[in-house]
């Protein structure tokens, strides 16, 4: 029995200073502190991850360490982790739309003394509201996307339909072009991102701030008028699952290997995707990937237009950034912001397609057909509500929940009284 | 078993062994289990997470999930998922138990080499290949059954509608714990006596003589553990679950209570109310396994 | 004569129903060897012709599973080590003793088993991050410990009630002292259900996922099922490489099945020894 409680213990001594040693800890370099910034998904290239940590150790002499997150269990994490001062990130990039809610709830540091320094005024109005409480700002922008049309000038052409000037006319292109094999336009039926631009398109909102309190507005009537109009376009137009939302839309747009036409003669999809859409082509470099590269005679843009011609407020895509208030190394933390809205930083963003949160710079997105879609597209694109429990809202997936049985053929009515009064629970925070 | 010169020994001797595994068990399970009993009483949400207190309100939670009517909808569901579907793994995992000692070595150890990899097989890993294998448009699934002729299979959306994703979700439930049940079941079967089959048969007693009346009373034992273990899991299945929502549709109609009491607390950040499930889970749970818990503590006695 | 062409057929079956079972493992080792736009098509390829090993050289490309097979690794083994040795101690406890609290320590055990995960994560991080074991070997090991311990003690129970106190009995009637006997006679008999006990402790521990995700925030230390999950992602600019995902699936799924065939002799006499009883 004794022998054996000592085998026991050894080991027991030996698992602890193994983990000991396995736990990640980094010594820190003379002279700079080492920080941490979070950001979500793969949308800052690698070219600007390297400037980013390149910048900071010439600054400060101490070491950035970039995570990312994926958007699925970002959320999750953050929760956990921003406040808990030993194992925060000191710098995370957060979407626009959970902006005000972690806001809100007090975890990020005041920014308002650096504001006019990182930009001041030339910094995106919309973005920096949702990042402020009572006048102070807490997530300034990171940088915007939009969204726009994608569409098969061949197949248009084939069926003898021009870009059109009105959402009307949109919804009727786009039903006159879906045939049994191909969606006129895709998108799938929870898919309430997109899907809300027909709502902003009539002037409906999701939700208003009613005195101190926010409410959901989904019965509001030009709400409805927009729920209506997309109910029928799904029906006679997309050939997208009820129950899909945000997909991998420039698959749909380029022509699939097998049948050799595309599944949908248009999409709608933010900027970035036309790095996706094109002609496929074996990767010269690797021949089992597959490159697809933007032919002008075969794929087009253009911007949602709104109900009475010109543009159709989309969601704006993007995100903003932020100190964690629970961080040990604000100062450190403040250099590195420093950089992100530093001349330099914001230009490489701008001609990496991300819209640079510095409208001064807004012209390094260039002057291609992308660059003046998305500049067209986000200046009348609109945000989520800045309502503290908004990113609750998006959590808990009532949105997917309502577009999909709107889209599904419901009583637009009904169904919008019902979620309007689950939102309403928690919208508030 | 009680020798009386040890008898000061052996009274102390249980609670020594006991600690290490009593231990633990307050350590890692202890805090959590309290805090979740605690919060479950309190509102508690991400505004909490960063500082502000949390006022108690008591049974408010509980009082407002009674009132809930997709909650009990997702409780139901839940039932119907975990009876339905840890009777079927209970029905084929003994089935194959059977086939097991019925057949020759080599057929045998083919079969169970089989289930140990289907069993190894890590769940995350699992659910990549059966989610690609329903897939509506380059599905194996949907290609076979769309060969047979009178099956219209193509582009079929095995996900979209609450039926067919449970029944998809119950299908690789069952693939994943048959083997444990057939592999127990098996042991069980091992043990029960040839001498006393034998015998039976010369009596007279056909095949489903002997299976009803000599070797299901004996493995009975086995098969209710297993049973209440296909249950307790069946009830809070959630890997399975929320990877064909992120699949499919992230809506409430697909949920059952594991991935509803994460979407309370990882994504509507309540966590008051998540904790509220949780305990409400945790009574279903003791519910639906209290006559097992009552035969096995009588059984002890004896 | 009968009897064997039953047997034969019923052979027949069983190696039936073992190829439907293992379909599955079979479809992830294809989709493995397959580059993603053979994946991509509408007509799926049940043989992998041509097939190469690109997507395994690929998911090894960053050296991260490396890091993640260690994690697992030493997590799995402390875990199932620490978890064996104290629910072997409880169930010796619980079966072979009477004692005042046994039965209520039972049912703790088997209500403990109940109580679902997913709302326990926050506690748990607290609980971690303040003795700062977060992104650690030991915090998660821990957590994996309490939580598969439990479900032990009642194998391992069955185990031990199977093996007859009258051994050590008659063992101590002929001069052993108590400990003596059970070292010598009853522990040899219990090893098939220690292994099939810590068999079944290394599955659930290896691929644990909701604590690992919380408790391992660091992108630094992540166990196999996390870095999995992360191929799976369709990040919003990149979509799936499915190719690649069979070939990350293969290498997780790799490590556990060798592990299983090497012990699935001893397993499967462990449980036909009498294993798992009420």
């Amino acid at each position: 029995m004794r022998r054996r409680i000592i085998v026991v213990a050894a080991a027991t001594a030996a698992a602890l200073v193994l983990a000991g040693c396995s736990s990640a800890d980094s010594p820190e370099e003379s002279g700079g502190t080492d920080i941490t910034l979070w950001l979500n998904g793969g949308d800052t290239p690698d070219e600007l991850r390297d400037y980013l940590t390149s910048e900071y150790e010439d600054a400060t002499g101490g070491t950035l360490t970039i995570e990312e997150q994926s958007w699925t269990d970002a959320l999750a994490k953050l929760t956990t982790a921003l406040p808990d001062a030993d194992n925060t990130p000191d710098v995370v990039e957060i979407g626009n739309t959970w902006a005000p809610t972690f806001t809100y709830a007090g975890a990020f540091t005041d920014l308002s003394d650096m504001y006019d320094e990182l930009g001041g005024d030339a910094l995106l109005p919309s973005f920096v509201e949702v990042g402020s409480v009572d006048g102070a700002e807490y997530a300034l922008p990171y940088y915007f996307g939009s969204r726009y049309m994608f569409y098969r000038k061949d197949v248009w052409e084939k069926a003898g339909v021009t870009v059109p000037t009105t959402l009307t006319e949109f919804n009727e292109t786009a039903a006159a072009l879906k045939t049994d094999d191909q969606s006129g336009f895709y998108f799938g039926g929870e898919d309430w991102r997109n899907g809300v631009s027909w709502v902003f398109a009539n002037g409906g909102e999701l939700a208003v701030k009613d005195g101190d309190e926010w409410k959901s507005t989904l019965s509001d009537p030009n709400t409805v008028t927009g729920l209506e109009q997309l109910q029928t376009l799904f029906a006679d137009a997309s050939l997208a699952p009820v129950t899909e939302s945000d997909s991998t839309p420039w698959v749909n747009l380029n022509n699939n290997e097998t049948t050799g036409a595309p599944e949908a003669a248009t999409i709608i999809a933010p900027g970035w995707a036309h790095w996706s859409i094109g002609d496929a082509a074996p990767d010269p470099e690797d021949p089992t990937k597959v490159v697809n590269t933007w032919n002008d005679a075969v794929f087009g843009t253009f911007v949602l237009p709104g109900v009475d011609g010109g543009v159709a407020p989309v969601f704006a895509g993007g995100s903003n950034i932020a100190i964690s208030a629970a961080s040990k190394n604000q100062e450190s933390s403040k250099e590195l912001l420093k950089i992100v809205f530093s001349d330099e930083y914001q230009k490489m963003l701008g001609e990496n397609g991300l819209g640079p949160a510095n409208l001064d710079f807004a012209s390094s997105l260039g002057d291609d057909q992308f660059a003046t879609a998305l500049i067209e597209s986000a200046a009348e694109s609109k945000l989520t509500p800045a309502a503290p429990g908004w990113a609750a809202v998006e959590g808990s997936g009532l949105l997917e929940e309502f577009f999909g049985k709107v889209n599904g053929g419901g009583d637009v009515e009904e169904l919008a009284t019902e979620y309007d009064a689950k939102i309403d629970e928690l919208i508030n925070g | 078993m009680t020798v009386t010169a040890d008898r000061r020994r052996t009274n102390r001797s249980p609670y020594l062994l006991l600690i290490p595994a009593v231990g633990i068990l307050v350590i890692g399970m202890g805090y959590p289990l309290v805090w979740q009993v605690v919060t479950s009483m309190q509102e508690y949400g991400l505004q909490q997470q960063f500082g502000k207190p949390a006022p108690f309100v008591l049974f408010d939670n509980y009082l407002a999930l009674a009132g809930n009517a997709d909650l009990w909808a997702v409780v139901a569901r839940s039932i119907a998922f975990c009876l339905l579907t840890a009777v079927a793994t209970l029905a084929v995992g003994l089935l194959l138990a059977l086939l097991m000692s019925a057949v020759g070595r080599a057929p045998r150890i083919i079969l169970q080499i089989a289930l140990l990899l289907a069993w190894s097989m890590p769940v995350v890993a699992a659910m990549t290949v059966w989610i690609w294998l329903f897939d509506r448009r380059r599905g194996a699934v949907n290609y076979l059954l769309d060969l047979v002729p009178g099956v219209e299979m193509n582009r079929f959306n095995w996900l979209e509608s609450p039926t067919t994703f449970f029944i998809v979700a119950s299908v690789i439930v069952i693939w994943m714990s048959v083997p444990f049940v057939a592999f127990s079941s098996y042991a069980g079967l091992t043990q029960v006596s040839d001498e006393v089959l034998e015998a039976a048969q010369l009596d007279g007693a056909n095949g489903r003589q002997r299976f009803f009346g000599i070797i299901l009373p004996m493995i009975k034992p086995v098969i209710a553990i297993v049973f209440l273990l296909q249950i307790i899991w069946d009830l809070r299945v959630f890997t399975q679950i929320t990877m064909l929502q992120d699949a499919g549709s992230k809506s409430g109609d697909f949920d059952l209570l594991g991935t509803y009491i994460y979407k309370l607390g990882t994504k509507s950040q309540d966590f008051g109310m998540a904790s509220a499930v949780s305990i409400l889970v945790l009574a279903i749970t003791i519910v639906l396994s209290w006559f097992y818990i009552r035969s096995l503590l009588k059984e002890d006695e004896s | 004569m009968r009897a064997r062409t039953s047997r034969a057929l019923l052979g027949a079956l069983a190696i039936l129903v073992a190829l439907l079972w293992v379909f599955p493992v079979y479809w992830m080792a294809n989709s493995s060897l397959l580059p993603n736009t053979t994946l991509q098509s509408f007509i799926p390829t049940f043989v992998p012709f041509g097939g190469s090993l690109d997507n395994f050289a690929a998911a090894l490309a960053d050296g991260e599973f490396y890091a993640a097979l260690g994690m697992s690794v030493s997590i799995t083994l402390i875990a199932v080590f620490f978890c064996l040795i104290f629910a072997f101690f409880a169930a010796v406890a619980i079966s072979r003793f009477r004692f005042r609290g046994r039965k209520s320590f039972i049912v703790a055990v088997l209500v403990v088993q109940m109580l679902p995960a997913e709302g326990l994560f926050i506690a748990q991080y607290k609980m971690v991050a303040s003795v700062h074991l977060l992104d650690s070997v030991i915090g998660v090991s821990v957590i994996y410990i309490a939580a598969v311990v439990p479900f032990t003690i009642w194998m391992l129970r069955g185990f031990v009630t199977g093996v007859p106190a009258d051994l050590e009995e008659a063992a101590m009637v002929d001069g052993l002292s108590r400990f003596g006997a059970f070292m010598r006679i009853t522990f040899p008999l219990l090893a098939p259900g220690l292994v099939a006990s810590g068999v079944y402790a290394f599955l659930q521990a290896w691929n644990e996922f909701t604590v690992a995700l919380v408790l391992l925030p660091s992108e630094s230390a992540q166990t196999l099922p996390l870095w999995l999950r992360g191929f799976v992602q369709a990040s919003a600019t990149r979509e799936t490489d499915w190719g690649q995902v069979m070939a990350a699936s293969t290498l997780v799924a790799v490590p556990v099945i060798v592990f299983f065939l090497i012990v699935q002799g001893r397993l499967t006499s462990g449980l036909v020894s009498g294993a798992v009883k009420g």
